[in-house]
């Protein structure tokens, strides 16, 4: 039996299950309690802690008070005490008037004693000597209400920008999806492509327009090679990644320390705890795993040298023999060095909550081999090489979801350290009358 | 109800293969046996991806027809559309990653789901080297 209403999507072949209307709904349901909520909150803002400063500002009645007395009063909550500053003073307002005045409208308490004292610091006791006399603002409406600054707090704009933002993001899904109720998805598809072409059109260039659905690659074309017209930039960040892996690496082990060194303490003391002992155990191989991962990542970084690759033209067309440039740097003894270009597709999707990524390797051509060589310090091992990409091959591709992407992979097997894998992503158009006029 | 339209897509050119810049030229007709029940008819030349990502999809050309606004309109008169066919993407039946162009023509109705019918045609002509052998 089907049910009426699913919760998320799952991916059937090439169909999708799931009801657009009820993705609708929860997107609507769901932008409208963003937006509801920062509405509620900045409210609440505006009506308990801008409105009493404002009024402060604007309505209170500025005179001069003398400082008869200061104390600081200490308030038990649920998160420990709270300290308030307390001055006694006396001032002008409808005849002579003494109370005990708060530092500002907002009753501003602080988490310790000496942030307290530091503001009753500012005033000094007065003294008929000295006659020192401080600026106060009452109410005229009640003017036993007495501040002794004005000042807005600092955290103040800034605690506004949270329901600020929620409004935003609520606005702009609810937006979206009144703009899109009732429409279809080509239609909805069309007003988005007159949008880009409209905004390709304002910022004054043709960009990749000529082009739909292949990437510009303005990266690849921006560094001219030393021997040949361009130098390519390798595929993702190498110090990036090795970051990332870094911080896996610490995150990780830093938590299963953690839990080791309670272990630890328990065996020390002759209070073992067997049974979370052998729990920890293969939480502990991974992180050993994931140390091993990254010292040999940082092995292949630090030892093996840069590699270089320039190439002759750039976008690539199918159909096209092109000279590459080829320079491996280090101090190497290498089994292997290949030179290949490969196509992968790379697919997204949904799986659950989930996003999962698929890529497959789909064409490889090696056009550089060599065995059984050494590359010496100082002396980077440079070789000229030719390539063709196929006459009837796909151009490159990218959309939200779906890649088709071409690379010069440069691979080395080399002797005693990790073998090493580099990537220079190429940019491939449709063959001449494939739409290259 | 659904059967109750029906809808026809022809190609000028048939199922010849289509090469970027060049014109793509058809006709579409509906039968529908309550002309009332239509608000409007969209047709439109896009592309779609299928395979084992979620759908990518662009369109390329868009036309279409409100109903209520075109009283004269006769649904079951082929109506002409021609459109000059894009640089890219191209047609491509990869292994995860399939690249299709059609002619989608999708009638809205007052009330009850819209009812869609593709003409599928190829843009370009390249290997589907994922399915093929490279070296």
């Amino acid at each position: 039996m089907t049910r009426a209403f699913r919760y998320y999507g799952k991916k059937r072949g090439h169909r999708r299950t799931g009801s657009p209307v009820w993705g609708v709904a929860v997107e609507a349901a769901f932008s409208t309690v963003f937006f509801l909520a920062g509405c509620g909150v900045l409210a609440y803002m505006l009506f308990h802690q801008f409105a009493p400063h404002w009024r402060v500002n604007q309505k209170f009645v500025e005179t001069a008070c003398k400082v008869l007395d200061t104390h600081i009063e200490e308030i038990e909550g649920q998160g420990g005490p709270a300290f308030q500053p307390k001055l006694k003073i006396e001032y002008a307002a409808k005849g002579e008037i003494e109370t005990t005045a708060d530092y500002d409208i907002g009753n501003t308490k602080f988490n310790n004693r000496e942030d307290a004292q530091d503001i009753l610091d500012r005033f000094e006791i007065y003294s008929t000597e000295r006659n020192n006399l401080y600026p106060c603002w009452y109410d005229p409406a009640d003017p036993y209400t007495v501040v002794m600054t004005r000042d807005y707090p600092r955290w103040m704009w800034l605690a506004f920008t949270v329901p600020i933002s929620f409004i935003i993001l609520g606005a702009g899904g609810l937006i979206h999806t009144v703009f899109g109720w009732g429409k279809s998805v080509e239609r909805r598809s069309a007003r988005k492509r007159n949008g880009m072409e409209r905004d390709a059109r304002v910022a004054g260039g043709e960009g990749d327009r000529r082009f739909p659905g292949i990437p510009a690659g303005a990266d690849l074309t921006n560094s001219p090679g030393t021997k040949l017209k361009y130098r390519l930039p390798e595929s993702g960040s190498t110090g990036w990644r090795l970051f990332g892996l870094f911080a896996a690496c610490v995150f990780w082990n830093g938590i299963v320390a953690l839990f080791v060194w309670d272990s630890a303490r328990g065996h020390l003391a002759g209070n073992p705890d067997w049974f979370g002992t052998l729990f920890l155990i293969p939480f502990v191989l991974i992180g050993l795993a994931i140390i091993v991962y990254f010292l040999r990542q940082l092995l292949v970084v630090a030892g093996i040298g840069p590699t270089r690759i320039e190439i002759s033209a750039h976008p690539l067309r199918p159909g096209g023999r092109y000279a590459a440039f080829l320079s491996q740097s280090g101090r190497l003894d290498l089994n292997s060095l290949r030179v290949s270009l490969i196509c992968a597709e790379t697919a997204r999707y949904r799986q659950g909550t989930n996003t999962r990524t698929e890529t497959q390797e789909v064409f490889r051509r090696e056009f550089f081999h060599r065995e059984g060589f050494a590359v010496q310090r100082g002396m980077p091992f440079e070789t000229e090489i030719e390539f063709e990409v196929p006459e009837r091959a796909m151009h490159s591709f990218k959309a939200k979801n779906n890649e088709i992407a071409w690379a010069l992979a440069v691979e080395g097997d080399v002797a005693g350290w990790p073998d090493f894998r580099r990537a220079f992503a190429v940019i491939v158009h449709p063959r001449s009358g494939d739409g290259s006029q | 109800m659904n059967y109750l339209i029906s809808i026809s897509i022809a190609l000028d050119d048939g199922d010849r293969v289509y090469r970027p810049g060049e014109t793509l030229a058809g006709r579409y007709s509906i039968d529908c046996f309550d002309l009332h029940r239509i608000r409007a008819v969209e047709a439109s030349v896009l592309w779609r991806t299928e395979g084992k990502g979620d759908e990518d999809m662009a369109v390329h050309d868009f036309w279409r027809r409100d109903l209520d606004e075109e009283l004269q309109f006769d649904l079951r008169q082929p109506v002409p559309f021609s459109t000059t066919l894009p640089n890219s993407p191209l047609s491509y039946e990869g292994r995860i990653v399939k690249l299709l162009w059609s002619v989608r023509v999708r009638v809205i109705s007052h009330r009850g789901k819209d009812v869609v019918k593709d003409r599928a045609f190829k843009l370009g002509d390249v290997d589907a080297i994922g399915g093929g052998s490279p070296d």
